[in-house]
């Protein structure tokens, strides 16, 4: 009972970490490396506006979620679009971004533990006999909202369903009047608000540290990867698949290995499906 | 003449592009009347496409692409006049939502979604009353595509692809249709019903339609005037009658 439900929790973590990458890519095809740093940077900034400047705590998410989202369309508008199609220079810019603002943030004073957000709510609840603490709770129920939100924007609004023409087809979007450009921007926005809704939610669990920002991107690049790059629906899979398997490794064997089993996995799913678990597959490529 | 202007709902104007040194479109002018259905035939490679991609804006994007990529340089000279305007610069979604759309050559539905998604995201620039009506005259249009609402486009057959394409773009609302090579790689009887479809369109929305073919026997009945390319220039161009009796087109263009 313990490993289902810490299972889960720990999926909906990997969920939340990964899934602003997993949009961002799916879209625009733009592996936005700056992910784990925006992470970061929407903890500090909350941090600062409710203990510097005395903010209330929703005000302060309110506005570091804000922020944030500027800084993902500027991220887009005056960096990414210059290096669009070229996926090497995409990804070494958008890791400069994200070192630098890394780095920046650790010069700035963003070092050591003094720095921690506090959980939504304190105290802990029973279920099925096994404690869980409140935060964990709304890990569980965020990550599953964030999923929600973004089944419903995808498939019911027009600006959605415009992100998924230009995945699949952009020439074919922007006859029909989708500028992808927009759509581009809207995406690495939304995955930027992402990483900044799952900074809120999972930070409080421990302390905002740089080095945190590094593993994000790792988890979100690994999990992107195992369920093949650009599908959002992988993306869950292979949270549900690595965060499982993690738990399991942590209970039955040691805790110190749960790097190693989500590599094990990685490499797993690489050898037996090279494209992911649902990455572009052959069968459905043009039939003429 | 200016009561000629109102006519054309397109007019191209002295059209050159290059591929870095390479000529594609070598001095094309044409006209569209509003309302009349025009063929451009052609072999492969003499130009159709990067007519159309040039008409429709695509090049710009494909030109910008290159331009990051250090590829291939491409230029274009001449004007485009779509409804008395100057278009020749301007980007492909503009272009569309003044209601200049584009039906891309293979057809180009979006594979990972379904028959339904894709005509919705056809409606992206239409209004929630214009994209219902449109959806039940599409529907109509095509009554085979009813049972495939919900398969994924990527597993339709060729035919079924083009309707879908097809049916996509009239839910962007077109003023002026544009067909890159329709009838491609479809069997002869699905080729005979298509081209009734586009006619059935044409008269019934009035909606203008500029279509591309390689073999030009399906859509000759169709169409109202026809220009043929040849190595990117206009060679011949006169009424569907006036091309059919022109021995030189019969054996090229028209296979007999």
């Amino acid at each position: 009972m313990e490993i289902i439900i810490y299972g889960i929790v720990n999926s909906l973590t990997l969920i939340l970490m990964s899934i602003g990458f997993a949009l961002a890519y799916g879209v625009s095809r733009i592996p936005n490396f700056a992910h784990g740093a925006l992470f970061i940077l929407t903890g500090y900034l909350t941090w600062l506006l409710r203990f510097r400047m005395d903010m209330p705590y929703g005000l302060a998410i309110l506005l570091s979620l804000i922020i944030v989202a500027i800084i993902g369309v500027a991220l887009y508008q005056i960096i990414l679009i210059r290096v669009r199609g070229m996926p090497i220079s995409e990804i070494i810019a958008s890791f400069g971004v994200g070192l630098a603002i890394l780095e920046f943030l650790r010069w700035s004073g963003l070092k050591g533990t003094a720095h921690m957000l506090p959980p939504f709510m304190s105290g802990s609840m029973l279920i099925f006999d096994v404690p869980l603490d409140y935060q964990r709770i709304i890990v569980v129920l965020g990550g599953v909202s964030v999923l929600l939100f973004l089944w419903f924007f995808t498939t019911y609004t027009k600006p959605g369903l415009s992100l998924k023409a230009i995945a699949q087809n952009e020439r074919a979007g922007l006859v029909l009047g989708i500028d992808s450009d927009i759509a581009a921007t809207l995406a690495v926005a939304i995955g930027a608000v992402f990483a900044g809704i799952a900074a809120i939610i999972l930070l409080p669990l421990g302390n905002i540290v740089v080095e945190m920002g590094y593993e994000v991107l790792v988890f979100a690049i690994a999990v992107s990867v195992c369920g093949g790059l650009g599908s959002w629906k992988g993306a869950v899979i292979a949270s549900f698949l690595i965060g499982f398997a993690q738990t399991i490794t942590v209970s039955l064997v040691a805790p110190h290995y749960h790097f190693v089993t989500a590599l094990f996995i990685i490499i797993m799913v690489l050898i037996f499906k090279p494209s992911g678990l649902f990455g572009r597959q052959k069968e459905l490529e043009e039939r003429v | 003449m200016s009561s000629n202007n109102t006519q054309n709902i397109l007019e191209v104007r002295d059209l050159l592009v290059y591929y870095e040194n390479a000529i594609a479109i070598n001095n094309v002018s044409l006209k569209c009347r509003k309302g009349k259905i025009t063929g451009i035939f052609g072999a492969n490679s003499a130009g159709k496409s990067t007519l159309m991609h040039t008409i429709s804006g695509l090049i710009m994007d494909m030109r910008d692409k290159e331009k990051k990529k250090g590829g291939e340089r491409i230029t274009w000279f001449g004007e485009i006049n779509y409804n008395g305007e100057n278009i020749t610069n301007m980007k492909p979604s503009d272009r569309a939502r003044k209601g200049l759309i584009l039906s891309p050559e293979r057809r180009q539905v979006f594979p990972e979604s379904s028959t339904m998604e894709n005509i919705k995201i056809g409606g992206y620039l239409a209004t929630r009353e214009q994209a219902k009506k449109t959806m039940d005259y599409v529907f109509k249009l095509f009554p085979e595509l009813i049972n495939l609402k919900h398969r994924e486009a990527g597993f339709l057959s060729g035919g079924e692809q083009q309707m879908l394409a097809i049916g996509r773009a009239l839910m962007a609302q077109p003023k002026l249709l544009l067909l890159d090579e329709p009838l491609l790689g479809l069997a002869p009887s699905i080729e005979t019903r298509l081209a009734q479809a586009i006619k059935a369109i044409n008269t019934e929305t009035g909606v203008t339609v500029v279509l591309s073919e390689q073999y030009a026997r399906p859509v000759f009945p169709i169409i109202d005037y026809g220009y043929v390319l040849e190595n990117g220039s206009i060679v011949l161009e006169g009424s569907g009658e006036e091309l059919m009796n022109n021995p030189d087109v019969l054996g090229a263009y028209f296979g007999m």
